[in-house]
């Protein structure tokens, strides 16, 4: 079996609780209705803009947030209801990479505890044989030895998110979540760190599910790539598909407004216009109708779902065919 | 005509680590009307360059060197009083993060008002008409009731609009923008980006705006400085610099970015190594140390800014520093 992980009809939401003193909460529906799958030895890129629920997706697919419906498979292993402690060993096949490596690692800890704590805690080798395997891990994310007995504030930006990728291979993972790895990085960096993962994919056969904004990375790195909007994915295609042929109008515009480092490339007539309306009131029928340059009643009426458009790549929208009157071309 | 001409300038701060050489001689100039984009990676000066300019520098920071010659008075040699008649008036900044800029107590209106009644001699109607106005301008929807709203209740874009609104209340010769897109969504940067070069250009307003990203620099500027290390490492007008750069540092830079039109997968070329300790920089050439083309004379003096007219290797209007527009330096190929 290919897929690594599947993901049916996933729904995570906030809120909705309360007392007879607060009243009910509002209900904020964060990731509502996710179906997708990772397959073994990919990059599936998942790009959308902030609050659409890419990151909230990442934390409830390995559980660290309950998911409020749907099912999540891995490895051909229902894992949506696991107890706690049966979900420790899934856990060690899935690790994740943070956005800031600063945030994500304990200040009083030295490199090569903050290394070894995975495997501590996961009960494996010796202290004499988890020191070896440190050493290695610290060398082949480009440390040195001298950098073991050194804490985290004594890194540059770049070398602490090498410290966080030897923790999350420590384990020998399958899956390898990167969430936003290296928005915070400096360009000059960003590629440095961006070979590392590939390199790492290849020697270790890691799947990973990369999260991002960054629309030129994702390209670059990604085997498929999936476009949220509000809590669903809209489009999800091959890498060359999706970038050469966006299906769905959001897509469009998005590829549209990356600035092209290029003083002579087309620019779009007009940007897209409007912002993300808030998950808190999701609007009915299709959830991008309101900054869609498509929009009829039927886009109000009936939400699209996620189809077949043909070779694998699925698009969420009524009229997956007709090009946007008001966006220029895509470049 | 040179609107604003800044002369070797140097900043440091005194810290605990002892101090930093954020901005070690800087010169730029910026015409009327003209955007003039300064690209550089976090620590390479380009922020503390335009604060010092206002004298906007916090605490520890101090300027030791150079002038700031905006129509030929020198703003570092000003009072405060001075400055902060052209501060909000004739020089506008706009910043990255809104909400850190935005009083969350007042209304937006209240302080676009309160920049309009500092700086003109209005009635507070006139003042809130005028803020309207900008409002308006800067299309946020619903302008007439917008006004009365606290920053909470915009979004990240829409705050970024008043900010802009803010800067633009009194028809600034030159804005600063730092970084301004840099906190938004990619659909939102596109819509501020729009918008920003648009009112540039009707209201013939210069501009500087500072950014890390190559594709805002190449979508906005009209000249471009690449600072590292505290300093400028070239200069040139926008498309000569995407065709032609001539520093290494800015070569690395343009080849460790994915080409989105090049397809995928093909292996990027990072800068090897890390950007210098400010607060120890190598005595050469910032750069030296992750150069691929570094020479020895690199590690030992630092390079002077050449220019087209000193020597063959550069372009009109472009300037370097790199030993490698020296005359007898080795020839490399990009």
């Amino acid at each position: 079996m290919s897929d690594l992980v599947e993901l049916i009809d996933l729904k995570r939401y906030f809120g909705g609780g309360g007392n007879r003193f607060t009243g009910v909460q509002p209900v904020l529906r964060a990731v509502d209705g996710v179906s997708l799958t990772i397959r073994r030895g990919e990059t599936l890129g998942l790009v959308g803009e902030s609050g659409c629920g890419k990151s909230t997706l990442a934390r409830t697919l390995i559980r660290l947030y309950r998911p409020t419906g749907g099912r999540i498979l891995f490895d051909g292993q229902d894992i949506t209801t696991l107890p706690d402690r049966d979900m420790q060993a899934v856990r060690r096949r899935m690790q994740m990479i943070f956005q800031d490596p600063y945030a994500s690692l304990n200040g009083r800890m030295s490199v090569a505890d903050l290394v070894a704590e995975p495997l501590e805690i996961a009960g494996i080798g010796t202290r004499a044989s988890r020191r070896d395997t440190v050493a290695g891990l610290l060398e082949r994310v480009g440390l040195g030895p001298e950098h073991a007995g050194r804490y985290p504030h004594e890194f540059s930006g770049g070398q602490r998110q090498r410290i966080g990728i030897a923790r999350a291979i420590a384990l020998d993972p399958d899956l390898v979540i990167c969430d936003e790895p290296i928005s915070a990085l400096d360009v000059s960096i960003q590629a440095q760190v961006v070979n590392m993962l590939e390199d790492l994919q290849a020697e270790r056969g890691l799947t990973y599910l990369f999260i991002t904004h960054d629309l030129s990375m994702v390209r670059h790195i990604s085997t498929r790539i999936g476009v949220m909007y509000l809590g669903r994915i809209v489009e999800l295609a091959a890498n060359a598909q999706l970038y050469e042929r966006p299906r769905h109008p959001y897509t469009r515009a998005l590829l549209a407004s990356i600035p092209v480092a290029d003083p002579g490339a087309r620019r779009p007539a007009t940007p897209m216009r409007g912002e993300i309306p808030s998950p808190l009131n999701i609007p009915s029928g299709c959830r991008f109708r309101g900054r869609c340059p498509l929009a009829t009643d039927l886009c109000a009426a009936q939400e699209p779902a996620l189809q077949d458009a043909g070779d694998g790549h699925l698009v969420a929208c009524h009229y997956p065919d007709a090009t946007d009157p008001q966006q220029g071309e895509t470049t | 005509m040179t609107l604003l001409s800044v002369q070797g300038l140097q900043s440091e701060f005194r810290t605990a680590r002892g101090v930093v050489k954020a901005v070690r001689g800087v010169d730029l100039t910026v015409a009327a009307g003209e955007v003039l984009g300064i690209v550089g990676e976090s620590g390479s000066g380009k922020s503390v360059t335009c604060m010092s300019i206002l004298k906007l520098l916090k605490r520890q920071g101090h300027i030791t060197a150079g002038k700031a010659l905006f129509q030929g008075r020198d703003l570092l040699t000003l009072s405060e009083a001075q400055l902060s008649d052209i501060r909000g008036d004739e020089i506008a900044v706009i910043f990255q993060d809104p909400m850190s800029s935005l009083n969350p107590t007042l209304t937006v209106g209240a302080q676009v008002i309160e920049v309009i009644l500092r700086h003109r001699k209005v009635s507070r109607a006139q003042a809130r008409a005028r803020a309207v106005e900008l409002f308006d301008l800067v299309r946020i929807p619903a302008a007439e009731s917008r006004v009365d709203a606290y920053p909470h209740e915009f979004s990240g874009g829409m705050r970024q609009r008043a900010m802009i609104a803010m800067a633009l209340a009194c028809d600034p010769k030159l804005l600063i923008a730092d970084e301004p897109t840099t906190a938004l969504d990619v659909t939102i940067q596109r819509q501020i980006l729009t918008l920003l070069k648009d009112i540039q250009a009707r209201m013939g307003m210069a501009m500087i705006l500072i950014t890390h990203d190559l594709g805002v620099i190449a979508e906005t500027c009209d000249r471009v400085c690449v600072m590292y290390g505290g300093l400028v490492m070239e200069e040139a007008p926008v498309k000569a610099l995407f065709a032609r750069p001539s520093h290494p540092y800015t070569r690395g830079l343009l080849a460790a970015v994915p080409d989105l039109r090049d397809g995928m997968r093909q292996r990027l070329s990072p800068i090897p190594g890390s950007p210098p300790d400010m607060a120890d920089p190598p005595p050469g050439c910032p750069f030296a140390p992750r150069c691929p083309a570094a020479m020895v004379h690199c590690v030992a003096e630092r390079p002077p800014l050449f220019i087209a007219t000193d020597t063959p290797r550069l372009g009109g209007g472009q300037s370097a520093r790199c030993w490698l527009m020296h005359p007898d330096a080795p020839e490399v190929s990009p």
